[in-house]
């Protein structure tokens, strides 16, 4: 093993003990697991004898009307098709991934204020050392997270009497290759900024970003909102990645394997892209807060 | 050991470091010297491959260096100017070294690590957290991190900066130790009275550029062409001085109080000379000294202008 990847290994054990030691990421999974509890529990309410009817229950009530207002009846449908289990476990990840997301950019930042990485850096590793030791940390945690809340929807599953159907585990896989994307935008960020706060301000400027690009397409505003959305998706949408996330969920329920599988592959692509970025970067920048 | 050519820093249109070339032997402790802003930590950093180089290149161990490789880097060992407080204050000062002895694939780590902390008189404090250290501590627990992996060659940059006198002598000591272990050591400072009592060679640098690179003793030698000796008397008699100047080995002769200084050419013992005319004249020396130059002198005068000759003749060997 050559000494960038040892170190990166050791690093990256010593960030994952330190967030394993801390509440935070705890906290994070409580707070996903009870409103995934909710949605699971309250979905079988929601259903008569035509089928889903959020009008039954007021918190799929109000997620329906909300969603309904921004994309269509024909979204809310469809993401409730397969039941409960993949808007549950994606609105149970959320929190963990925010947190797991936002701690790492601050992180990374307040780190190399404080001269972490130089330190090392005095040693056999280097900043790209302490780059990829970050990113690991944070696949890590995010494979730890969905573990548990797919592990907790497969048995509130079995509880409330709901297949936990490929639909579940497709959801958790695609939420898994978009978080590897979206960390490695969120290691380019810590990179291009020369503090904490501005690091987390990019990461969090570039995905709204990329969220409304995704979601002006098709969301319900004027004519010339979406044609402009629709121009501006063209250009960028190739660095973003919710259209590789949104082009395999669309294979998936296309019954495409292959495209499915490719959008998968497009995010670990567009991974390797931006952490190869972040790595030139540093390699010009220097380690040096 | 290492080695640097032509080495240039620029940020923007400032120039921070002017094609330096240094060069540390091994086993030596090399003073690099200049005021603060000189372009001594800007140097240090291209030498470690943290920044890169506008021009210039730096040679580690006869190789080559560039900042990907890491398995020069590792035979170097660093202690910053300051140690980062920030870094992991909650690590106790024992697994602060375990992480390092890891990163380092030291064998046996805790068996050096309680040597080491033996060694710095650290061990009653291996259990105590970073943030609860003094500045001598941490000082003393980042020359342990630096000298863990047994490097080559230990780079200082200010060790001794906002030490107690009783922390001041620690570091010296242990940097004498660690020279007598065959480290060769790299020392950046401005305080010079410390420099000239370990050093065996000094380079001086001043606004970026390299005015002076020899030992203190080639040093003085080109800078000070002349010497003083102090000659202490009971009472200084009218017109000695002025006989005293006829000397033909004297330069020039004052009075301060009761003691005659004579200057006189740099090379040659003049004592016997100044005793005898001082006898002849029915005077007895009480004591007569040769004022050493000091380091700080030395580097006054460098880093002041007029220098050219000196950096013509001497500067970058």
């Amino acid at each position: 093993m050559s000494d960038r990847a040892r170190a990166a290994r050791i690093i990256a054990k010593r960030q994952v003990f330190e967030a394993l030691i801390s509440p935070g990421l705890y906290i994070a999974l409580v707070v996903g697991l009870f409103l995934g509890y909710f949605l699971v529990s309250g979905f079988s309410r929601a259903v008569d004898s035509s089928g889903f009817n959020p009008q039954l229950h007021p918190l799929y009530d109000l997620i329906a009307r909300a969603l309904e207002g921004a994309f269509g009846k024909t979204f809310v449908d469809s993401l409730f098709a397969e039941g409960p289990l993949p808007f549950a476990f994606a609105v149970s990840f959320l929190p963990a991934f925010l947190y797991i997301a936002v701690s790492s950019v601050f992180k990374f930042g307040l780190e190399k204020n404080a001269g972490a990485v130089e330190l090392v850096a005095y040693g056999p590793a280097d900043g790209t050392s302490y780059l990829i030791a970050s990113y690991v940390k944070d696949l890590f945690l995010v494979l730890l997270a969905i573990i548990v809340i797919v592990a907790f929807m497969v048995a509130a599953a079995a509880f409330y009497n709901y297949v936990a159907g490929p639909e579940l585990f497709l959801t958790a896989l695609v939420a898994f290759f978009l978080s590897l994307a979206l960390f490695a935008y969120g290691v380019l960020a810590s990179m291009l900024t020369g503090n904490a706060s501005s690091s987390l301000a990019l990461f969090v400027g570039i995905i709204a970003f990329f969220l409304v690009v995704l979601f002006g397409s098709f969301a319900i505003v004027g004519e010339y909102v979406r044609n402009l959305s629709t121009v501006v998706a063209s250009a960028v949408q190739w660095i973003s990645p919710f259209f590789y996330g949104n082009l395999s969920l669309k294979a998936n329920a296309a019954g495409d394997s292959l495209g499915f599988f490719g959008g998968l592959a497009l995010l670990v692509v567009l991974s390797g892209v931006i952490l190869a970025a972040s790595h030139f970067i540093i390699r010009a920048r220097g380690v040096r807060a | 050991m290492i080695q640097a050519r032509a080495l240039v820093k620029r940020y923007g249109t400032f120039t921070a470091v002017d094609g330096i070339d240094l060069h540390i032997r091994p086993g030596e402790i090399y003073g690099f010297l200049g005021p603060n802003g000189a372009g001594k930590t800007s140097t240090i950093l291209m030498l470690l491959g943290i920044t890169r180089p506008t021009s210039g290149e730096v040679f580690l161990f006869g190789e080559r260096y560039t900042p990907s490789r890491l398995d020069l880097r590792r035979r170097i060992g660093v202690v910053p100017e300051k140690h980062p407080r920030g870094v992991w204050p909650w690590m106790t000062a024992e697994e602060y070294l375990r992480f390092f002895a890891e990163l380092f694939a030291i064998p046996r780590p805790q068996e050096r690590i309680d040597s080491l902390l033996k060694k710095v008189d650290l061990h009653g404090f291996r259990n105590k957290r970073i943030r609860e250290l003094s500045r001598g501590m941490l000082q003393k627990l980042s020359f342990t991190r630096a000298i863990l992996h047994d490097p080559d060659v230990l780079l200082l940059d200010e060790p001794i900066s906002g030490l107690d006198p009783l922390g001041i002598q620690q570091v010296r000591d242990l940097i004498v130790s660690e020279n007598r272990d065959g480290r060769s050591i790299f020392i950046s400072s401005h305080q010079l009275s410390e420099m000239e009592r370990i050093c065996h060679r000094v380079a001086i640098i001043s606004k970026g550029k390299l005015m002076a690179e020899d030992t203190m003793e080639n040093l003085v030698a080109r800078l000070f062409r002349e010497r003083e000796i102090h000659v202490e008397l009971e009472k200084v008699p009218h017109g000695l001085a002025a006989l005293m100047k006829k000397l033909p080995s004297v330069l020039d002769c004052t009075v301060n109080a009761n003691t005659l200084i004579v200057t006189v050419p740099r090379q040659g013992d003049f004592r016997r000379v100044i005793s005898e005319f001082l006898i002849g004249q029915s005077q007895v020396p009480l004591r007569i000294q040769e004022r050493m130059v000091s380091l700080e002198e030395a580097f006054v005068t460098i880093t002041q202008e007029n220098i050219g000759s000196l950096v013509s003749s001497g500067g970058g060997g």
